[in-house]
């Protein structure tokens, strides 16, 4: 049995967020909340030619053991053909979703708070790289007070990994564009290393500090083109990002680029009040590298803790951190693997338990309480494995977490489902909004 | 070398203070309900970076300030754009009612500090004006509002307290600005006199252009102040 999210309790514990709470998906540390069970899981899902209608579209999973519909798909929303469905994120008050396409550039914004069990799509940006000065690819999408902040990772000029971030605001009007810094225009940064290369992926921020970090990946060359023909490639193997950029978080002016070979991906960070510092991983070199403030104020990098082994090509994608900044999941792609760290001492990380969750995973996302832990599997549309198919090829899956092991509570085969490819996972709950479950039967069955 | 915050404050606990003598009166509050005591907003202590110096960035404009049908602490009819175009308008949304240190009181607390620093640079004193808008016109009457202005505005100084004539008139405004709050009430429905939302301060332009907008991680007094000397910097535009 879930307790409910009383109001009252939801005022005090989520809508006014302090810096020292935690977030059960790692996302603004200002953003509304949900400190007790989630209802849902909207999962932004890639379409695949032949799986169901082929669309990219939002999935929403019932996750409320109370419901009738626990673990069951309860509304498939598809926004009309791929875009390269990838990464989503929410506003700061928590209403909308914004889920972006890699490919086309195209932004869609969901009202998940009129039906949170049935989204509705609410607007559709389509002139992202033109309003941007040429940004190609929103990635993350996360949320500032009143506006969205966009990362960028490519551009219209080459389709290199030379990007931006974009910055909107919550109802989808542009606001700016502030581009990375390179060797041609560090614009003010400091170059503390050998790289100055313009990438962007991932972008957080610590507001106490008055910090961005923005990490780096790859274009849109790459990132469209086949696995095996990439990697294959040694040109375009060397077009990866190797930095880490510090931002001045108020005036969105770029401080420091840290060098951070191998494609950082996703940022993570620490949400203890005296906490100064952020996660990140090498996607290519397989290591944890900390991103954390000094004794003397200056913000520098290192790699801290291998995953795996780096000559296997472990491939870490997703990473997530605990409330209280003591363990951090971190998936490695190639093996299907989740690993656990224990990173009560930030300098030196220590693998405490690996499990395997399928033939690939990405995506990792955890409640507020650790309690439960939720995986899907895609990566990018030709990037993806196809083989051995199988319930464990595409899918989303929930495991509660005992502290010891992983263990399995339902699992929805995407493909099976003729759904796609699931990515990138956000949470969502009635008692955002002030509403109560509706009392009626189940939903799946009405859908 | 970084700074680091200092303690609590005395206006804190005026904030405080009030708030509990509020809900004290309030036959709807639900104190077994609190939870344990939260950290303190930034705002509240000494600001924790060097910020970045007013001039040297910008503020874009974040789209139209609305305009919104009000009535002020004495029970006169106004409107959001009478009460600006004239001056910076600093606008926050927040109910004499609302006991999270770090909500309502918050907003405040940054207003007072914010006024604090205005008055200590007479050059800045009459460019700007302070609006603290209800969205509990129910509780938050021009003679509420008036009391509790009385604990944060400085004799003389610009800061208008308003409130409007119903949850109706209400409605619009708080939509327009993308204020979202929600009644709270039990599990019986009955309103609890509380309201959940998101606090929201905005910073607007003498073209009634919002040009920033703080939440709680965000909201601090000289960052406010350093916003208002940003857009005193800059040339105004053609009307």
């Amino acid at each position: 049995m879930i307790a409910p999210i009383r109001p009252v309790w939801f005022l005090l514990a989520c809508l006014l967020c302090t810096p020292s709470l935690a977030d059960e998906t790692c996302m603004s540390p200002y953003m509304a909340k949900i400190v007790g069970q989630e209802d849902f899981v909207y999962i932004w899902t890639l379409g695949v030619a032949g799986v169901g209608d082929g669309q990219d579209k939002l999935v929403t999973v019932d996750v409320n053991p109370a419901s009738p519909d626990y673990g069951k798909v309860v509304a498939s929303l598809s926004v009309g053909g791929r875009h390269e469905a990838h990464h989503s994120g929410l506003t700061d008050d928590r209403r909308y979703l914004w889920a972006s396409g890699l490919d086309t550039s195209h932004i869609f914004v969901f009202d998940i708070h009129s039906d949170p069990a049935k989204p509705r799509l609410h607007k559709t940006i389509d002139d992202f790289v033109a309003v941007s000065g040429g940004v190609v690819g929103p990635h993350t999408s996360y949320a500032l007070p009143g506006r969205m902040l966009l990362t960028g990772l490519s551009n219209n000029r080459d389709h290199g990994g030379r990007t931006a971030l974009v910055e909107y605001t919550n109802d989808g009007s542009f606001v700016a564009t502030h581009w990375m810094p390179t060797d041609d225009n560090l614009q003010g940064a400091v170059k503390s290393g050998s790289y100055a290369d313009g990438y962007g992926y991932d972008a957080r921020a610590l507001p106490r500090r008055n910090v961005l970090i923005s990490s780096s990946f790859t274009g849109w060359i790459n990132y469209m083109m086949n696995m095996g023909q990439m990697m294959a490639d040694a040109e375009a193997m060397k077009r990866f990002g190797n930095t880490v950029v510090v931002w001045d978080l108020h005036a969105r002016q770029p401080k420091k680029i840290l060098d951070v070979p191998g494609a950082p991906l996703e940022i993570r960070c620490a949400w203890g009040g005296r906490h100064d510092y952020c996660f990140t991983t090498t996607a290519l070199t397989s290591k944890i590298w900390l991103i954390y403030e000094d004794a003397d104020g200056e913000w520098q990098a290192k790699a801290v803790a291998d995953i795996g082994d780096a000559s296997k090509i472990p491939l870490p994608v997703d990473i997530s951190i605990a409330a209280d900044d003591s363990l951090l999941w971190v998936n490695t792609w190639n093996d299907g693997l989740t690993r656990l760290f224990d990173i009560s001492n930030p300098h030196a990380p220590v693998q405490v338990m690996e499990q395997r969750i399928g033939e690939q995973v990405n995506m990792v996302s955890q409640s507020w309480d650790g309690k439960r832990v939720y995986y899907t599997s895609s990566l990018l549309a030709n990037w993806d494995k196809t083989q051995p198919a199988g319930p464990d090829l595409q899918y989303f899956k929930l495991y509660d977490w005992d502290g010891k092991a992983l263990k399995p509570k339902f699992a929805i085969d995407f493909f099976a489902a003729g759904l796609g490819a699931p990515h990138q996972m956000r949470f969502g709950a009635y008692g955002l909004y002030g509403l109560k479950r509706p009392e009626s039967a189940g939903i799946a069955a009405t859908r | 070398m970084r700074p680091r915050g200092s303690g609590l404050i005395g206006p804190v606990l005026a904030l405080l203070i009030w708030a509990a003598t509020i809900l004290a009166a309030s036959a709807t509050a639900a104190s077994h309900e609190h939870p344990p005591p939260l950290v303190l907003a930034p705002g509240y202590a000494d600001l924790q970076f060097t910020p970045p110096a007013p001039g040297s960035y910008a503020l874009p404009p974040l789209g139209d300030a609305a305009d919104g049908a009000a009535i002020d602490s004495a029970g006169r009819a106004t409107s959001l754009h009478t009460l600006s175009g004239d001056k910076i308008v600093l606008l926050s949304f927040i109910y004499t009612r609302c006991s999270d240190v770090n909500g309502c009181p918050l907003a405040t607390f940054v207003m007072k500090g914010v006024q604090n620093r205005l008055l200590a640079d007479p050059a800045l004193t009459d460019q700007v004006r302070l609006l603290s808008f209800s969205f509990d016109p129910d509780y938050d009457t021009p003679a509420v509002l008036a009391r509790y202005a009385e604990h944060f505005r400085a004799p003389d100084f610009d800061w208008r307290f308003l409130t409007t004539r119903s949850a109706e008139a209400l409605a619009p405004t708080l939509d327009a600005y993308g204020q979202w709050v929600v009644r709270d009430v039990d599990e019986h429905g009955t309103y609890l006199g509380t309201v959940s939302h998101l606090l929201r301060v905005y910073l607007i332009d003498r073209e009634r252009r919002i040009r920033n907008i703080y939440s709680t991680s965000f909201l601090h007094a000289d960052t406010v102040a350093n916003d208002i000397r940003t857009l005193l910097s800059a040339p105004r535009e053609p009307s």
